[in-house]
């Protein structure tokens, strides 16, 4: 999936936040314009092959929120979170025109390493995935795949360290040599959670992350978002307007447009505060598909 | 695009349905109180008071149903403001018929007294302004028009300035112990029915947030109903 090359020191460095950037973050947003973007989609259209799957998207991503992608199937919420760190790339046919900026750097530009991208840009999918491997050893990999070589005592701080930010240690740390598959599917996505974060990301994608997951198990995974967004910005991909409503800062609604000959391109309709969002829309669009007034 | 919550929206429109029936009950609650009061009727004072007993239960049943459709519907956006409206419009209307039960009970400690004719006037003029509001009310939710909501405040006015004035037609009742208590009580209609015409106003603003999402404030804070000194 990902190439354990180390990555361009040069790369790392222009991707760097700048002070200024966190310096200006506002504590208490007062609308929708986002003052300190850690990322930020311009103009960006997604082909797969001569289709165009999603077309016209510029949108902002902002430090320390969580940013929910919500719309029906086929609009595109998905791919454009995959832009976001490259995931694209590793799908053929996938040619992706336009910008995403991380800390002001294109990440298309030719000189990015994608690997570094998916480093400070990390990601958890919608089934918990495991590897056959220890408990220990999934988060370790997540550390050792992007060029950690700490002796063993650091990794050993390290694994513990994403597993609390995850909210699992407490349940594991007497079992970390056993198989990861030996959990429970919430405590499965977890860990997941847990090995994305141990390269230290900035940005935590996450897709449809607890759609395989039972009411409570979904639920913590939400309190788990929450408590991470003071370290890490995050986003999400969610089928279920109650979870972006409970977990989200901002939302970004999708929708589909259908040209004549019945091609379906994904769009986006309206990004606002979740609150505002959904309480009183501005786009019909967006009003008809969150009262369920659209099929 | 084909509707795809039916059952939900019907439940929504049948609660509003409901209520706006008890907004019509309560515009003949008005009627007949102002009637008992200014006639002496107790026999229409009874009724206004029976009649609030089923207010009473509707209140709750709307309640309750409300309650049952945020657990298990999680209304947004436009149905979010409806139900926010139904919600405040039934606690309105259930403090209205609450006032024309003091009207009524108004009647009953006032039975025997001397009316003044010149006070039954105005009090029956609220009456008319009331009323007239409240159907005026109704048509603006169902029409759901904002700019008919905005007539609300301009037609409470009257009503405002009726219920300030009444102070100095009791001044003007003189020495008359019973005649002077039933003008007393009579103030105190009076500020039932400005109260009555507040919850209509309000019942306006709350439609337009419906409607526009924005948050409006018709009454002004601190005017309306209060007596205001010379």
């Amino acid at each position: 999936m990902v190439n354990p090359t180390p990555s361009g020191q040069t790369t790392s460095e222009t991707m760097d936040r700048t002070h200024t950037e966190a310096a200006t973050r506002s504590a208490a947003p007062v609308d929708a314009t986002v003052v300190d973007t850690v990322m930020r989609i311009e103009d960006l259209d997604v082909y797969y092959g001569d289709f165009l799957a999603v077309k016209d998207v510029d949108l902002p991503f902002a430090r320390h929120e969580i940013t929910a992608l919500i719309g029906p199937s086929g609009c595109g919420k998905s791919t454009v979170l995959r832009c976001l760190n490259r995931m694209n790339d590793l799908i053929p046919n996938a040619r992706v025109e336009g910008k995403v900026f991380f800390n002001d750097r294109n990440i298309y530009d030719p000189d990015v390493d994608p690997v570094e991208v998916r480093r400070r840009v990390g990601m958890v999918f919608q089934k918990p995935n495991p590897f056959p491997k220890s408990i220990y050893e999934n988060v370790a990999w997540g550390a050792r795949i992007n060029g950690f070589k700490g002796k063993r005592g650091e990794m050993d701080d390290l694994v513990e360290r994403a597993l609390r930010q995850a909210a699992l240690w407490d349940e594991v740390k007497d079992k970390l040599h056993e198989s990861g598959y030996s959990l429970s599917g919430g405590q499965q996505q977890r860990l997941c959670i847990a090995r994305a974060l141990a390269p230290n990301p900035e940005v935590l994608l996450m897709d449809e992350p607890a759609s395989a997951l039972d009411p409570i198990a979904t639920l913590r995974i939400e309190e788990l978002m929450l408590s991470l967004k003071n370290e890490y910005t995050i986003i999400i991909v969610t089928h279920n307007m109650q979870q972006a409503g409970r977990v989200s800062d901002r939302t970004a609604f999708f929708s589909v447009d259908v040209d004549e000959r019945g091609q379906r391109t994904g769009k986006l309709v309206e990004f606002d505060f979740t609150d505002k969002l959904f309480t009183s829309p501005s786009q019909k669009e967006t009003e008809d598909y969150i009262t369920g007034r659209f099929g | 695009m084909p509707e795809i919550r039916t059952a939900f929206h019907q439940e929504l429109e049948d609660m509003e349905r409901t209520l706006l029936g008890v907004a019509d009950q309560a515009e003949q609650m008005v009627q007949k109180a102002v009637e008992a009061f200014t006639t002496g009727r107790l026999d229409l004072a009874d009724e206004v008071i029976v009649a609030d007993e089923s207010i009473d239960e509707t209140y709750i049943e709307i309640h309750n149903r409300w309650m049952q459709l945020m657990a298990r519907q999680q209304p947004l956006a436009s149905d979010l403001r409806l139900m926010s409206m139904l919600l405040h419009v039934n606690t309105t209307l259930e403090r209205m018929g609450d006032q024309t039960v003091n009207i009524a009970k108004l009647t009953r400690a006032t039975d025997g007294l001397p009316r003044v004719d010149a006070i039954v006037e105005r009090i029956q003029e609220m009456g008319d302004l009331v009323r007239a509001m409240i159907r005026t009310g109704i048509e603006a939710v169902v029409r759901r028009d904002a700019d008919e909501a905005r007539l609300l405040p301009a037609m409470d006015e009257p009503v405002d300035r009726l219920n300030r004035d009444m102070y100095q037609e009791v001044v003007k009742v003189g020495n008359d112990p019973r005649q002077l208590e039933w003008a007393t009580k009579a103030m105190m209609v009076a500020r039932a029915l400005e109260r009555v015409g507040d919850q209509v106003v309000d019942i306006g603003e709350q439609l337009v947030f419906l409607l526009t999402g924005e948050r409006v404030e018709f009454n002004e804070v601190g005017l309306g109903g209060l007596p205001q000194r010379e």
